[in-house]
């Protein structure tokens, strides 16, 4: 039953068991990498960012979450791909315009088109990187280690804890009021009027629990001091520190670097 | 500004609230985010810092687990929960009326917010179905960021204001046992 559970939680997390080095790596270091990946993102031209956006899935595929990044890719980048060729590529007064198979398209906004996509290509894929091969808990331990206030920990604990739990609560809640009749493929009154019926047993039933949660965790004296340590925090090294400094420092050069770019 | 234990667990309980709303939507396939409804809910109770806190680690948290580009648009998680608890402290959610009017002002300020972003840096269209209507808007000559600005603040507007009544329906239904726990709440009652 607990395994089961365990099962469903992971399955709402994109994070991809594995063993290779970019899941040894301390989360740190994988965090400062997306930080660094995010600025790169948009002070590099778009040809550095489609790079990016190759590595990083190639890193991704390998790590073993190629699947995952298939999916997102193609869901992401597909309805915006669409979306940016229809408002830049045709309905925007770009310049250099040309006829193609009987459209009226703009090459400036058909670049626009790429240097934008290149860019959420690479926040995605660096971000997914990031996800696909960080646990949350390994996350934690690693702020914990580092002396991250217990409340911050808590905080971004508790909810992914809760994810699960809830969203098994909030399907119970959907059964019983169809069960009593709730119409979902109404029109679109219909589903308005549904909506609290669904929403207002769940939120009440989690502000219910509060006081209990509190007391626990005022029992535990989990803001106690001196803070507890991390038995089995993530492996770190000099070198992976060096790197994380390395990608603090690059971070303001490459910013400094697109300004004097444009 | 240090929470205390109870607004630590409220907030983390509104964070999971936001999410998991947004799947009630989806399932009713209604065209709305309505993700926000936790985020009012620490607002009017615990004041604007804890609610934007609850709006920043929405995103943050949403971004982590399940759709990285909900990271970007954690500023405009971070007003909704600011201006939601200033209203609040203004007296704003003691009324429906003035309730609705919060609505409307979180809406205009959130889209504020929410156009560099969909225009900088994801060029003005996100994928989603206000695209239609930007790209509508565009078609018949309007300017980008116009375009962008008012098929955002016409979705908004519907999300927003749903967002508030819900959060205050739920809010006036709360045990005195409870809300009495937070301070801040005794600006909106009366």
């Amino acid at each position: 039953m607990a395994a089961a559970k365990d099962k469903d939680r992971e399955k709402t997390l994109l994070y991809v068991p594995g063993e290779g080095w970019l899941h040894r790596l301390n989360p740190l270091t994988r965090l400062t990498g997306l930080g660094l990946v995010a600025v790169a993102a948009f002070a590099l031209p778009p040809a550095a960012t489609i790079v990016i956006a190759l590595v990083a899935t190639l890193m991704g595929t390998v790590a073993g979450a190629g699947a995952v990044f298939l999916r997102r890719l193609t869901l992401t980048l597909g309805p915006l791909a669409l979306a940016l060729f229809v408002v830049h590529g045709m309905l925007m007064d770009h310049p250099n315009r040309f006829g193609f198979l009987g459209l009226d398209l703009s090459h400036d906004g058909l670049m626009y088109m790429v240097k934008i996509l290149g860019r959420i290509a690479a926040l995605l894929s660096g971000s997914l990187v990031f996800v696909t091969t960080t646990h949350p808990s390994a996350l934690l331990k690693a702020l914990d280690s580092h002396g991250f206030p217990p409340g911050v920990s808590y905080l971004i604990a508790s909810p992914l804890l809760l994810l699960e739990p809830f969203t098994q609560r909030a399907r119970a809640i959907r059964e019983a009021q169809m069960a009593r009749g709730l119409d979902l493929e109404g029109s679109f009154f219909a589903r308005i009027r549904a909506f609290p019926a669904l929403l207002l047993p769940l939120v009440t039933l989690a502000l219910a629990d509060i006081d209990h949660r509190a007391q626990v965790l005022d029992g535990r004296g989990f803001r106690a001091r001196p803070r507890r340590t991390v038995l089995d925090a993530p492996k770190d090294s000099p070198r992976q520190r060096l790197a994380r400094r390395v990608m603090l420092g690059l971070a303001p050069l490459l910013i400094v670097g697109a300004f004097f770019w444009h | 500004m240090k929470l205390d234990t109870r607004t630590l667990v409220l907030m983390a309980v509104a964070i999971v609230i936001n999410i998991v709303v947004g799947q009630i939507a989806v399932w009713l396939k209604l065209p709305i985010y309505i993700d926000a409804i936790g985020t009012v809910l620490v607002a009017v109770l615990a004041g604007p810092f804890a609610g934007a806190l609850t709006g920043l680690l929405t995103n943050v948290i949403w971004g982590l687990i399940l759709d990285p580009g909900a990271l970007w648009f954690f500023p405009v998680s971070v007003v909704i929960g600011l201006v939601a608890g200033g209203l609040a402290r203004a007296g704003w959610f003691r009324a429906i009326p003035l309730t609705v009017l919060a609505g409307v002002v979180i809406a205009v300020l959130s889209t504020i917010v929410a156009i560099p972003i969909i225009v900088y840096v994801y060029g003005g269209v996100t994928g989603a179905g206000t695209d239609f209507l930007t790209a509508y808007m565009v078609g018949i000559g309007n300017k980008l960021i116009e375009s962008v600005g008012i098929a955002n603040l016409l979705q908004n507007l519907g999300d927003k204001v749903l967002t508030v009544l819900v959060a205050w329906a739920i809010i006036k239904r709360l045990p005195s046992r409870f809300t009495s726990g937070f301070p801040f709440f005794r600006y909106s009652q009366g």
